[in-house]
């Protein structure tokens, strides 16, 4: 990561800007609702990627403190994604989860049936509601310095 | 009902108000099938947008808006293989997006 850094400063014009895009270190959301009624929220189980987002935030602190980049604005907003079932959310999540080639443990995987399970119950059983995946990211903008040292 | 990802546009807006891209040359780095991408690409001058994941480059590809076709690149490389082969000083602004 920190080398990726690097190499992003070397490509970019002087003053330029990086916008980096990603999650808070918090478990999504799966909510349903039916109208204005919450039927359902859970953390998502399939959530293991803290010390992926620990390193991503280490990484951009360290090419602060080296000069290669300022800080020059931050926010956070919420990322939701709608499905017409419990499986469907499932599984488009399931295809993004499988791009890191990491074999999900046993009981996070148990747990996960268990929650889509009883996901998939409530929406069978009351017509018209909606099944949503809520995600936090923070999103930055740090402009390029000049005379950045390189990193080690 | 197919997946819907962020039609309110939470991410967008949160991009606008960090970011001007009138103009601007910009690498997007983890592209994915170009949902982002699409949003942002009409403000832009020039948008190259990269993902190691095949099958997310080739749906961004057969997606991308008529209007938009001339301005943005999708390609299917690495990160780091794209590094190795560009130029320093190419780009105004590059977006890690959900990447690093």
């Amino acid at each position: 990561m920190v080398h990726a850094l690097e190499e992003i400063s070397r490509l970019l014009k002087q003053d330029g800007w990086l916008i980096d895009i990603h999650p808070i270190r918090k478990a999504p959301l799966i909510k349903i609702h039916r109208g204005s009624d919450l039927l359902f929220i859970e953390s998502d189980p399939g959530y293991d990627y803290d010390e992926g987002l620990r390193h991503a935030d280490d990484a951009l602190e360290d090419a602060i403190r080296r000069g290669l980049f300022l800080v020059e604005g931050k926010n956070e907003f919420e990322l939701v994604t709608y499905a017409s079932s419990a499986a469907e959310m499932r599984e488009y999540w399931a295809k993004y989860g499988a791009f890191d080639g990491t074999p999900k443990d046993e009981s996070i995987v148990a747990h996960q049936n268990d929650v889509y399970a009883k996901a998939g119950e409530i929406m069978r059983s009351n017509e018209g509601a909606e099944i949503t995946y809520h995600e936090r990211a923070r999103i930055t903008r740090l402009r390029l310095l000049n005379g950045n040292e390189p990193i080690l | 009902m197919t997946i819907r990802v962020d039609p309110e546009n939470n991410e967008s807006r949160a991009l606008f108000a960090l970011a001007e891209f009138n103009g601007r040359r910009v690498l997007e780095i983890g592209c994915g099938d170009g949902r982002l991408t699409w949003r942002y690409a009409d403000r832009a001058a020039h948008v190259t947008a990269i993902d190691p994941f095949e099958g997310s480059i080739a749906r961004a590809k057969e997606n991308t808006p008529d209007h938009l076709k001339s301005r943005v690149e999708f390609r299917h490389i690495g990160f780091e293989d794209f590094a190795a082969a560009s130029k320093p000083s190419t780009f105004d602004i590059a977006i890690l997006s959900w990447s690093l």
